[in-house]
């Protein structure tokens, strides 16, 4: 008797969700008896999660960070649609898939949604996604490598760096000025320095220049 | 007395030894022709030297004295060598001078000069023409009436000069017996003499004053002032003179009021001067002639016509021919008056005859009367008939001659009166044209003013232009920068969430159907997936390079510079190299500052294209203690910096630096390129 599963691709990509359905529908097909509902945006989607709350709640559900935003704008994206899943269906299982590898979007992926899965997309390969899948299945989390890797750097580091901190050392990086960054960080430019100096207190670094900032946060993996 | 020979001896030999050298010696010292001049005519006063010598001196020393400049004192040199000539009775010498000083004083304007020499001029006409006498008198007496005399020189020498031209124009008008007029100029001379404190000419006036009351029969008065002339002459040089001048017009006097005996009292009172008489014989003559006169009238022929005799004697000896003239006109009477009408006649044909040569018509006139008398019937008649026709036009003569001078004053007055009419329209003229000047001056000051006030007004407007004019260029580039920034996004986005996406499905659809499939080729498939994974890490390297790219706003302006020195060496086909230094906060320096350096530097590679022709050039912009350094560095032929005359372009340039309170440097010899370095404080 197979096991039967219902799950939930969110996805604006058909060409990502036939991607999915070729990968699971091949091997798995013995052991699960998989069916696959398909939303391409956030509207979609939500009326799905809800509808399947009334009846017969997904098993999974597969979510992209970046999907069109709901008709109503309270819905942005796949985290906040993964928020709501997390209340709507407690026991379904959240499987992030997203082309995003930056560090603080990791993080705060992780800290926001506690994914049973987080895969990075442009690590997956077919073979990946299909064992992520059975881990899952069986209640084990799957992160990718490069989400393993985000751990492991936070770990090694004696401490860790805020949301904030990491946003203005990932805009540093991107070349803007620091007299610049409020207007990317919702923090004051006094603020802004304030933090720049304890990060650099924190890599013992306390006089260096920001191109030295901007190394040893590469180094350290902050970036 | 010796000792002034001596001197003058002395002055002769330097005067004649300059003389001799002149010819090959320009004299320029004026004190040294002065003094030679002065030489010249003092020589021509010695009586020891010829008469030809003497002319011969006052010729040389006007002859020096023409090649002084004009001045005064050129004048009076010209007076005192007229002076010379007079004295050596080179009378028409004397006028040619005199006529050459009134033009030179005329010339310089010099009004006290003009008056001295109308004055001599008239001293020259007085024994000749006494119109034109009268005329050069007037003139002179116009000039001082009119001067402002106080300013010239001292009221004293003004007023004595005044004096005898005054007395000399009464003199004149009572010859022409205009008795009234002669009087009032005669009391203004005594004025104008006792205001000079000279009272040389004192007895003149007074004696003119007597003779004139004799002629219009106040006799009393007439003596008082003889007398008055006397007391005035007593201890001068002249004393003796005036005084039988004076005793013999009293004896006149007396004789015309026919009071006989004091008469002869007078005319002997003045006889007993023997002394100077016998030195004068002339005078000598007339006094013994009046007494004889006087003693025929009183009928006292005791000593008659013993005295007409002596008197007539000295005359012929003195050969004074207007003397003998009247000698023998009062012999004629004298012996018409004892009835011996033949020798009476004799006398007067005699005294006719010299008359009508000297044209002593009031001679004339009394020998005719006589003729008529002592002539026969027949010619009685002629005789009387001549009387009448030369008393008649003796009358009209005397009539045209008032009329005359009348004209003259008339004239005289008008041209003065012309003269202030000029003045006055001249006056009027010079303050229209001043008034008119002061105008167009305000007016030109205004005009400058306004234009000075555009000019600034310009120079601000440009200023403000030109800061417009980057703001417009920063927009723009600031407007490209974010179209770039937005398509870069666009493009980043695209790459990233479309291609990137679907490529990652369809690998991932691929290595899902490459798992089930078993013919064999899974590994060579498995190579392309992966090289598939390759791509899209590519893509998204691309991807995220394209939005991190996206730069802040403040690279606009050194995108502008770059731009600008690109697009200039490209189309120059020069190589560049551009360092800016991060340091410098651009958007915190005013815009004014960046324009200057933008145009420094257009400037700058203008120069360099123009005429170093350099094959690269390096530009640089460093930040060095709170100042912004802008380094221009090019390979050309280069210039002498130390020669070479600033043009515009780096006129332009320093005018910018000072701008900024910066410091602007070309470094720059033959063939070793060129380097301008511009320091601006932040």
């Amino acid at each position: 008797m197979k096991k039967k599963l219902k799950v939930l691709m969110i996805d604006d990509h058909p060409m990502i969700i036939e991607g999915y359905k070729n990968t699971l529908l091949g091997e798995n097909q013995k052991d699960y008896q998989i069916k696959i509902d398909i939303a391409s945006n956030c509207d979609d989607a939500y009326e799905k999660i809800v509808k399947s709350a009334e009846t017969t709640p997904y098993d999974m559900l597969f979510v992209d960070i970046k999907l069109p935003p709901s008709s109503d704008g309270t819905i942005t994206s796949g985290e906040d649609l993964a928020k709501h899943a997390k209340e709507l269906l407690p026991k379904s299982k959240v499987i992030i898939l997203t082309m995003h590898r930056e560090d603080h979007r990791i993080h705060n992926i992780l800290k926001n949604i506690n994914p049973a899965g987080f895969l990075i997309k442009s690590d997956l390969t077919s073979s990946e996604l299909l064992l992520a899948f059975n881990n899952i299945v069986k209640g084990k989390a799957y992160y990718s490598a490069t989400v393993n890797d985000h751990f492991r750097k936070m770990m090694t580091n004696k401490f860790s760096l805020d949301e904030k901190n990491l946003k203005i050392l990932y805009h540093l990086s991107r070349g803007v000025k620091t007299k610049n960054l409020p207007n990317y960080v919702s923090l004051s430019l006094s603020a802004i320095e304030k933090r720049k100096n304890q990060i650099k207190e924190m890599f013992s670094i306390a006089k260096a220049d920001d191109q030295k900032l901007l190394e040893e946060a590469r180094k350290r993996g902050f970036i | 007395m010796y000792k002034f020979l001596l001197t003058l001896n002395t002055l002769t030999f330097i005067s004649t030894f300059i003389g001799c050298n002149d010819g090959n010696k320009t004299i320029d010292d004026k004190d040294l022709k002065s003094n030679i001049i002065n030489s010249y005519i003092k020589n021509s006063k010695n009586s020891k030297n010829s008469f030809e010598d003497r002319i011969d001196n006052l010729e040389k020393a006007y002859n020096l004295n023409s090649t002084l400049d004009d001045s005064s004192i050129k004048v009076d040199k010209i007076h005192e060598i007229s002076f010379a000539y007079y004295s050596l009775q080179d009378f028409d010498r004397y006028r040619e001078m005199n006529e050459k000083a009134l033009k030179l004083s005329k010339l310089m304007n010099d009004s006290l000069n003009i008056a001295e020499s109308y004055t001599y001029l008239g001293l020259y006409y007085k024994t000749s023409q006494l119109d034109l006498a009268y005329k050069n008198f007037i003139e002179a007496e116009k000039i001082y009436s009119g001067l402002d005399y106080y300013k010239y020189v001292s009221k004293e020498e003004y007023a004595f000069e005044r004096g005898k031209v005054l007395i000399d124009l009464a003199l004149i008008l009572r010859k022409i017996k205009n008795y009234s007029e002669s009087e009032s100029l005669t009391i203004k001379a005594i004025k104008s003499f006792n205001d000079s404190g000279n009272k040389l000419y004192l007895p003149l006036c007074y004696t003119n004053l007597g003779i004139i009351a004799k002629y219009t029969e106040f006799y009393e008065q007439a003596i008082e002032y003889h007398l008055k002339a006397i007391e005035y002459a007593k201890g001068t040089d002249t004393e003796i003179l005036q005084t039988i001048t004076s005793f013999n017009n009293i004896g006149t006097t007396f004789k015309s009021q026919k009071k006989y005996n004091k008469a002869k009292e007078y005319y002997n009172r003045a006889l007993s001067y023997t002394k100077f008489l016998n030195e004068n014989p002339g005078r000598r003559a007339r006094l013994i002639d009046n007494l004889a006169y006087v003693n025929m009238l009183s009928k006292d022929y005791e000593d008659l016509p013993r005295l007409f005799f002596e008197a007539l004697d000295i005359r012929k000896e003195i050969t004074d021919r207007y003397g003998i003239a009247t000698n023998h006109l009062h012999l004629a009477e004298y012996y018409k008056s004892i009835e011996n009408y033949s020798i009476s006649k004799l006398h007067a044909l005699k005294a006719k005859e010299l008359a009508l040569e000297l044209q002593k018509n009031e001679e004339l006139l009394k020998t005719y009367k006589i003729l008529s008398k002592v002539s026969s019937e027949k010619e009685n008649l002629k005789y009387a008939n001549s009387y009448i026709s030369l008393n008649d036009s003796l009358i009209k003569e005397e009539r045209l001659f008032r009329d005359k001078f009348a004209r003259i004053r008339f004239e005289t007055d008008e041209i003065v009166e012309e003269n202030q009419q000029i003045a006055r329209e001249n006056e009027i003229l010079i303050i229209a044209i001043l008034g008119l000047t002061a105008l167009f001056l305000l007016g030109y000051i205004i005009f400058r003013q306004q234009q000075s006030n555009k000019e600034l007004i310009f120079a601000q407007t440009q200023q403000e232009a030109n800061q417009e004019i980057y703001r417009l260029l920063l927009n723009q580039q600031i407007k490209l920068e974010e179209g770039r920034k937005l398509e870069q996004q666009r493009m980043s986005e695209e790459l990233h969430d479309g291609v990137l996406g679907r490529l990652f499905g369809v690998r991932l659809s691929l290595d899902g159907i490459n798992q089930r499939a078993n013919d064999g080729f899974t590994e060579a498939r498995n190579k392309y997936i992966d090289e598939l994974k390759d791509i899209e890490q590519e893509i998204r390297l691309i991807s995220h390079d394209l939005s991190s790219e996206t730069l802040p706003s403040d690279v606009a302006y050194i995108d502008a510079v770059e731009n600008l020195i690109s697009d200039l060496c490209e189309v120059n086909n020069i190589n560049f190299e551009f360092n800016n230094d991060e340091e410098i906060d651009w958007e915190g320096i005013d815009d004014q500052k960046k324009v200057n350096l933008f145009r420094i530097l257009q400037e700058s590679l203008q120069n360099i294209f123009k005429h170093a022709g350099a094959k690269s050039i390096k530009i640089n912009f460093d930040y060095i203690e709170d100042k912004i350094n802008l380094t221009i560095l090019d390979d050309g032929i280069g210039f002498n910096s130390t020669k070479v005359k600033k043009g515009i372009g780096l006129k332009n340039i320093t005018s910018r630096v000072s701008q900024m309170s910066g410091v602007v440097q070309f470094l720059s010899s033959k063939n070793s390129g060129t380097q301008v370095s511009v320091s601006v404080p932040v």
